[in-house]
């Protein structure tokens, strides 16, 4: 096996190889220290971070289902000066961090965008917009076109850094909120986020979350993540992250060819606290075995019929 | 908090087998088990890790470690039921076959002080965080395990807690062994029994639990609670396994748990 070139670049991050972790499944990274070294992959997302500290729903807020999980967490996380005074200094010197920002109002994202630029090790900001909006009445930021756009324009002024707007995939049209995303100046996509869902228990005909619907993730929302990556990579030229349902390499790099220049694993995580680190080394086994001097050579390989 | 970093392992099952019933006592050797202390649990993959990776049922499920049995590659017990998607298929895993474990997890219980009695609580598949427990307890004063079960035939464990030579009494919802009625009332009657301080320990159902919280605190007894909840993780990053503190703050049961004293739990919204 010859030594591959495994570094992407996703919007001015250069990493190290394309295997990040999903936002909200890896904790602040701290909690993997005890599995492996994180500096083996090419980055951390954090959990989602507001202005001050959020407690979340009440339970049950998880469920499984087939092949994946229900969540409905609600905004629960440390806060943004907790999470730069306490998190980011619990973590090694080489990790690269994308710290993540969800909120209720644009001022508000903009405002976490400005506490965390400069911040040690926090290479970009991930911008989730798939929260709700409380004045669009609860519709989620990525749902509505002139929403994404004012939200991109107030967090791209707000940072310096790299620029990540992950999608809510519970859209119409996903090559329509790229745009909006690439004409603001945003310099990546992710996508996607969980997928709007719900399920019912038939002995109590209850649903199974506190909060009634919740976001679908894990290996069930796969091949629908892969299309949404595949369309958007084609809208525009902005690199995509992938992300939804990567458990091993080779969903890893079925999201390569299909566009994104580097993915993000989730839910697996949880199943396996090793997981991203077995995926960044079966990337590269993939492209060595394939003859692939380089991983970003994959992507957008797909050979389509003629 | 939990001194014993956890480790990820593909253990080998050394033994799984059908105990009557639902009833299922899988034993399992980890290479590098650090060892547990009472109350502490493991995240169990239910599908055999075969050539062909597994995902459905996806999520790792939360399995107290019933006993750790030391040796040149440590094995631990896990008592479970299997009555769901997960368990059903745990109970199909072999000798030799491989299942991912995730652990030592959670807080551990605090063991008695000197010379306190110890009356441990027990019901359902709860019965398993309370034998290390009821063994490491026999060292401090003397020790009651009060196990209930609908009948006879889901009691787990009882031979061993037997073996332990600790006092044991039973209640069975149908009479079919011990005593009629519920556990709860086991512990009223010991609770007002002349003796040492007592400190209560109780493990089972959510409305158990918070009953014998309730009569340990008439009696002005302490009690310490091991919750069960929906767990994606098990070691604090999900957010998934969230219950309310009495003071309304929410706590995670992986990480600030699984033991808790009852008296700082919001039962009202524990599901
Ligand atoms: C319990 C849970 C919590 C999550 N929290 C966040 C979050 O705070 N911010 C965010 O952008 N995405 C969050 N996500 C979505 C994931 O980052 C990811 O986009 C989604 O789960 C799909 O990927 P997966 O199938 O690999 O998990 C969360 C997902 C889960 C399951
Ligand atoms: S089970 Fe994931 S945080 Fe507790």
């Amino acid at each position: 096996m010859s030594a591959v070139d495994t570094r992407v670049n996703l919007g001015g991050i250069a990493l190290r190889n394309p295997v990040l972790t999903a936002s909200g499944t890896f904790g602040y990274g701290g909690e993997f220290a005890p599995f492996f070294d994180l500096e083996q992959i090419g980055g951390i997302v954090a959990k989602s971070l507001t202005l001050e500290p959020r407690q979340g729903n009440l339970p049950p807020r998880i469920a499984e289902t087939p092949a994946g999980m229900l969540n409905a967490i609600g905004l629960e996380n440390v806060g943004v000066d907790a999470f730069i005074a306490e998190k980011l200094p619990a973590l090694s010197a080489g990790v690269a961090v994308v710290a993540s920002v969800f909120e209720t109002e644009i001022d508000r994202y903009a405002e976490v965008c400005k506490r965390l630029t400069g911040a040690p090790k926090v290479v970009g900001l991930e911008i989730n917009a798939s929260c709700p909006h409380v004045k669009s009445g609860g519709i989620e930021f990525g749902q509505r076109a002139e929403v994404l756009a004012q939200l991109v324009r107030a967090t791209r002024q707000a940072t310096s850094l790299p620029l990540l707007v992950k999608l809510s995939p519970n859209v119409t049209d996903i090559r329509e909120m790229a745009k909006v995303c690439e004409g603001e100046g945003a310099d990546a996509l992710s996508l996607v986020n969980t997928l709007q869902a719900l399920d019912v228990d038939v002995a109590t005909r209850r649903p199974v979350l506190r909060n009634v619907l919740g976001g679908l993730s894990g290996p069930a929302i796969r091949p629908v993540a892969l299309r949404m990556v595949f369309q958007a990579s084609r809208a525009v030229k902005l690199p995509i992250c992938g992300i939804g349902g990567i458990m091993t390499a080779e969903d890893a790099v079925k999201f390569l060819i299909c566009g994104a220049s580097a993915v993000q694993v989730g839910t697996a995580n949880y199943l396996n606290p090793m997981a991203a680190l077995e995926v960044a080394r079966g990337i590269a086994a993939y492209a060595s075995a394939q003859g692939f001097a380089r991983v970003a050579d994959l992507v957008g390989s797909i050979e389509l019929p003629r | 908090m939990n001194p014993t970093l956890p480790l990820r392992a593909d253990a080998r099952v050394a033994e799984n087998r059908c105990e009557g019933g639902a009833n299922h006592r899988l034993r399992l050797a980890i290479d590098g088990w650090p060892g547990a202390r009472p109350g502490h649990f493991v995240m169990l993959s239910p599908g055999a890790r075969g050539a062909a990776p597994r995902f459905d049922p996806l999520l790792p499920r939360p399995m107290a470690v019933y006993r750790t049995l030391p040796g040149a590659v440590p094995e631990i017990e896990v008592l479970y039921k299997a009555t769901g998607r997960g368990t059903q298929l745990l109970a199909e895993a072999r000798a030799g076959e491989c299942v991912r474990v995730v652990g030592p997890l959670g807080v551990p219980f605090a063991l008695p002080e000197r010379g306190q009695r110890a009356l441990l609580v027990g019901g359902g598949t709860g019965i398993a965080s309370l034998y290390e427990l009821a063994s490491q307890a026999r060292a401090r004063g003397p020790v009651a395990v009060l196990l209930g079960a609908r009948s006879a035939g889901d009691l787990m464990g009882a031979d061993d807690f037997a073996a332990l030579g600790v006092e044991l009494r039973v209640a069975t919802e149908d009479g079919s062994r011990g005593r009629r009625g519920l556990v709860t009332e086991l512990l009223e009657a010991a609770l007002a029994e002349p003796g040492p301080t007592a400190v209560v320990y109780a493990c089972g159902p959510t409305p158990m639990m918070r009953r014998a919280g309730e009569i340990a605190a008439a009696h002005g007894a302490r009690c310490e609670v091991s919750l069960e909840n929906r767990m994606a993780c098990g070691f604090g990053v999900c957010l998934g396994c969230a219950v309310p503190r009495a003071d309304g703050t929410i706590a995670l049961v992986c990480r600030d748990g699984p033991v808790f004293d009852a008296a700082a739990v919001g039962w009202a919204n524990v599901p």
